[in-house]
C-alpha cells in the first residue's frame, strides 16, 4: 500500500524519535496527521480532498446517498479496475446490491466480470463479515440497509464497530452504501461522506474523516478518468510494502 | 435338489468360504437363510452347458472367461457382478474378462462355475455371450464368434480356434481384405502361414496377436478396480430431536469418513446425510411424517477434513426443520476424487497479498450453506445485443493467476449503465421531467428465442441529477421504461 501523510510531509527522510513513532498508521491522535494506507481515487483533485489522499485501504468507508444508484458507484470504478489486475486474483464482493451489477458496463470500464461475486441475502452484515474474514475478497461493497423500511437503517453502531475491527484485523477495505438518514447515527467508520448528484457532477460532503476535514467537494465527471483507458495513469500498487 | 439351483453370487460368500476349501466335500451351507448363497456342490454341472474341452496331460495355468454382447452401459455392472467370482476381472471395450482358474474348486468345476456366472447374469437381467479359454484373447475371440465353449487345455485350444473367422480379432478392414485375397478366412489358416512372411506382410502387431491367441506370448491385463463409496450409518441410543444432537451423532461418522478418505488420498465434493424418522401417515388430523430427511452437501472443491464437513452440516442443519425425532443417520459419499495437497501460506489470507487458493471455495461453500445455492453467483458476459441477454449469472470461479483478463469488449463505443434493473420498471418520473443527454440508440429483434424487442434507448438526467437509462417501446402504446441506472 502507498503511504501518504495528510499534511504532505516530505517522504524523503523518515522522522526519528517520538515523531517517528507517532507516524505509525495504527496510532490516531484526534486531529493528528498520521499517515494511513490509501488507494488513489483516480482523480487528483478528489485525492487532495480526502485524508491520506485516497480511499482508505483498510477499514470501513460509508457513502450516504438519498437512494441507491445516484452515481456513487462510479467513484469506485477506477479502484475496481486496479483491483482487477492484482495477482493472485481475489473477489470483489457485492453484498445485496440494489440492482444487478451490469457486466457489459463493468467490462467496458475495464473491470473483469469474473472477479465479481454477488451475494443476495437478507442478512448482509453476516455475509460481509464472512467475506472479510475469509480473506478471499480484496474489496467488499455492501448495501446493508436494503429492504429496510424507508427512513430506517438496519445497522446498529455495535455491528459497525465489529465490522470495523474485522477490517482492521484483515487489513481489508469495505464500503457501506447507506441512506442519508444514517448520517445522524454514530459510526466507527474511517471515512463517512454524503453523496449528492448534481448536473454532470456530484457534491461530496465529508461527515467524518481522520484529520477532521469537513469541507464539501464539488466533483465534475469530466475530470474523472475516461472509461476504458481508466487506470492506466493510476499509480501502480505494489503487492507488498505495507508497514 | 434345491441346492443345485443355488448360485454363488456375493463376494461375501466367496471370501467367507474361501478358507475352508481343502477338501472336495460338498460344503455345508446354511439352509433357509435368505440372501446367503453358497457355491453349488461339485460334480453337478447343469445339463445345458457343453462339456469342457479337457486334456489328460495338459492344463493351462489360467482360464479366462469372456462375457460379451451386453450394452456398453451395462459393462461396469457386469464387471461388478464378475468380481463375486474372481478377484481378477478386467474390463474390455466390449467385454468383461475374468480369470477363473483359481475359483474352479470353490464353485465346483469349470462347467458349474460358468453356469453359475450365467445364472447370476440372468438374475441381473443380462444375457452375455460367453466362452472360456486359456488366454484372454482366445476367450474374446471365441465369445465374439458366439461359441459358448469352455476350453481348459492349451492343446485343445488351437483346434477350437481354427474354424473361427479371422474377423473376430478385430483387425483393420484393409488387412482382412488382403488376407481374404490370399484365401485366408479362418484363424487356423492364418496360423498355418509361415511366420516370417506373415510378420513381414501384416506387421509384427498382427503376428503378436496370433501368438497371444494361443498363449505363445503372455498377455497381462489391467485389473478392474470397482468404484468406491463411503457409506456408514448409526442408530443413536436416543431419538435425536435437535440439530445439535444430530450433529453430535454424526461426528464419529465424519471422523471415520475422514480416515477413509485420508487412507485413499481422496476427497469428495458431494456428501449425503439421510436422517430417518419413524414414519407416520396422516391421521387424526396430524400431518404425515416423511420416512426420512435428506441433506445433500455440495462442495465447491473436493474436501476431506471432518471439521469442514461438520461446519457445513451445522449450517445445513440450522436451515432444516426436522419433522420428527431422528432414529437413524446414514452418511453416504459421492464419487471419490483425488486430492492434490498444497502447502499452507505463510501469511494469513489478505495479509501482504497472501494466497487464497483454498479460502475462495470455502467462502462460497459457507455462504451457500447458509443463504442457499442461488444467492451467491458470479457475472459472465454474453455476446448479445439485447441488454438483458448481454450478461448472465455464472458459477463463481476465479480465473487462474496466469490468465490475462479484463479486455474491454468495445471501449468507448456505447455507454452502458453500471446497474441494470432485473425487470424494466415503469418510469417513476413524468416523462417531461427527464433531460435527454444521449440517444436514441435503437435496439431491436430477438425473434430466434421469442424475446423480441423494439426499443429506443436514451441516456437521460432525472430531476435530482442522476443519470438513468430509459427506453421507449417502438410498438404501441409507446410506453417509457426505466432499465438502468448509471450508479
Amino acid at each position: 500500500m502507498r503511504m501518504n501523510s495528510a499534511d504532505g510531509i516530505p517522504q524523503g527522510t523518515p522522522p526519528t524519535g517520538l515523531d517517528g513513532l507517532l507516524m505509525h498508521p495504527a496510532i490516531w491522535r484526534g486531529r493528528s496527521l498520521a499517515p494511513i494506507d490509501t488507494h488513489a481515487t483516480g482523480c487528483a483533485r478528489l485525492d487532495e480532498a480526502l485524508p491520506g489522499r485516497g480511499w482508505p485501504a483498510t477499514g470501513l468507508t460509508e457513502i450516504l446517498t438519498r437512494r441507491p444508484g445516484l452515481g456513487e458507484l462510479r467513484l469506485l470504478v477506477p479502484w475496481l479496475v486496479a483491483l482487477g489486475r492484482t495477482q493472485p486474483p481475489r473477489w470483489v464482493s457485492w453484498i445485496s446490491p440494489p440492482f444487478e451489477p451490469y457486466a457489459p458496463a463493468l467490462v467496458a470500464e475495464g473491470v473483469p466480470a469474473e472477479r465479481q461475486l454477488v451475494i443476495r441475502t437478507d442478512r448482509p452484515l453476516w455475509a460481509l463479515e464472512q467475506t472479510l474474514d475469509s480473506g478471499a475478497c480484496c474489496l467488499a461493497l455492501a448495501w446493508p440497509d436494503a429492504g429496510a423500511p424507508q427512513g430506517r437503517s438496519r445497522v446498529r453502531p455495535r455491528d459497525l464497530r465489529r465490522l470495523q475491527l474485522i477490517t482492521q484485523r484483515h487489513r481489508a477495505p469495505a464500503f457501506l452504501f447507506r441512506p442519508l438518514e444514517a448520517a445522524g447515527e454514530a459510526s466507527p467508520a474511517e471515512l463517512r461522506m454524503s453523496f449528492e448528484p448534481q448536473p454532470s457532477g456530484a457534491r461530496l460532503q465529508l461527515l467524518k474523516s481522520r484529520g477532521g476535514r469537513r469541507e464539501p467537494f464539488e466533483l465534475r465527471w469530466d475530470e474523472w478518468p475516461r472509461s476504458g483507458s481508466r487506470g492506466d495513469d493510476m499509480r501502480q500498487e505494489p503487492t507488498h510494502g505495507a508497514p | 435338489m434345491a441346492r443345485r439351483e443355488r448360485v454363488a453370487s456375493t463376494r461375501r460368500a466367496f471370501t467367507a468360504r474361501g478358507t475352508a476349501l481343502g477338501t472336495a466335500q460338498p460344503l455345508a451351507l446354511p439352509v433357509g437363510v435368505p440372501g446367503v448363497r453358497g457355491p453349488s456342490p461339485p460334480g453337478a454341472p447343469p445339463p445345458d452347458l457343453p462339456p469342457p474341452l479337457e486334456s489328460l496331460f495338459d492344463t493351462a495355468p489360467e482360464s479366462w472367461l469372456a462375457l460379451q454382447g451386453v450394452a456398453v452401459a451395462d459393462l461396469e455392472r457386469l464387471a461388478q457382478l464378475a468380481i463375486g467370482f474372481s478377484p481378477r476381472v478386467s474390463l474390455e471395450p466390449d467385454a468383461v474378462l475374468l480369470e477363473v482358474r483359481g475359483s474352479f474348486r470353490l464353485f465346483g468345476g469349470a462347467r458349474a462355475l460358468c453356469a453359475q456366472v450365467l445364472a447370476r447374469c440372468r438374475e441381473a437381467g443380462l444375457a452375455p455371450r460367453w466362452s472360456l479359454a486359456p488366454t484372454p484373447l482366445a476367450a474374446l475371440a471365441l465369445s465374439r464368434a458366439g461359441r459358448g465353449v469352455a476350453v481348459l487345455a492349451r492343446d485343445r485350444l488351437v483346434g477350437a480356434l481354427a474354424p473361427l473367422p479371422i474377423a473376430v480379432l478385430g483387425w483393420p478392414p484393409a488387412a482382412l481384405a488382403r488376407l481374404e485375397s490370399i484365401g485366408v478366412r479362418t484363424l487356423g489358416a492364418a496360423q498355418r502361414l509361415p511366420r516370417a512372411g506373415f510378420a513381414r506382410r501384416f506387421g509384427p502387431a498382427a503376428m503378436a496377436d496370433l501368438d497371444r491367441l494361443t498363449g505363445l506370448c503372455p498377455e497381462p491385463r489391467r485389473a478392474h478396480v470397482p468404484r468406491e463409496r463411503f457409506r456408514a450409518r448409526c442408530d443413536p441410543a436416543f431419538e435425536a430431536d435437535t440439530a445439535a444432537v444430530v450433529l453430535r451423532e454424526v461426528e464419529p461418522l465424519l471422523v471415520e469418513f475422514e480416515e477413509f478418505l485420508r487412507s485413499r488420498q481422496c476427497g469428495v465434493d458431494l456428501l449425503m446425510l439421510r436422517l430417518s424418522h419413524r414414519a407416520r401417515d396422516a391421521q387424526h388430523g396430524r400431518a404425515a411424517i416423511p420416512p426420512h430427511t435428506q441433506l445433500d452437501l455440495r462442495l465447491a472443491a473436493s474436501e476431506h477434513r471432518a471439521a469442514a464437513f461438520a461446519a457445513l452440516l451445522t449450517e445445513h442443519l440450522a436451515r432444516t426443520v426436522l419433522p420428527a425425532p431422528v432414529i437413524r443417520l446414514e452418511l453416504r459419499s459421492g464419487r471419490l476424487r483425488p486430492v492434490v495437497a498444497g502447502s499452507a501460506a505463510l501469511w494469513r489470507p489478505g495479509e501482504h497479498g497472501g494466497g487464497l487458493a483454498r479460502e475462495s471455495p470455502a467462502l462460497i461453500e459457507r455462504l451457500r450453506a447458509r443463504l442457499g445455492h442461488d444467492a451467491v453467483y458470479g457475472l459472465c458476459l454474453v455476446p448479445q445485443h439485447r441488454p438483458e441477454a448481454a450478461w448472465r449469472v455464472a458459477e463463481p470461479a476465479l480465473p487462474s493467476a496466469s490468465r490475462v483478463t479484463a479486455t474491454p469488449a468495445h471501449p468507448g463505443s456505447v455507454r452502458r449503465p453500471l446497474w441494470l434493473l432485473r425487470e424494466p420498471a415503469p418510469l417513476p418520473w413524468p416523462f417531461t421531467a427527464l433531460q435527454r443527454l444521449e440517444g436514441p440508440e435503437r435496439l431491436e429483434t430477438g425473434w430466434w428465442d421469442g424475446l423480441d424487442i423494439a426499443r429506443d434507448y436514451y441516456i437521460a438526467c432525472e430531476p435530482s441529477g442522476a443519470e438513468v437509462w430509459v427506453y421507449r417501446e417502438r410498438l404501441a402504446p409507446h410506453a417509457w421504461w426505466l432499465h438502468g441506472v448509471f450508479g
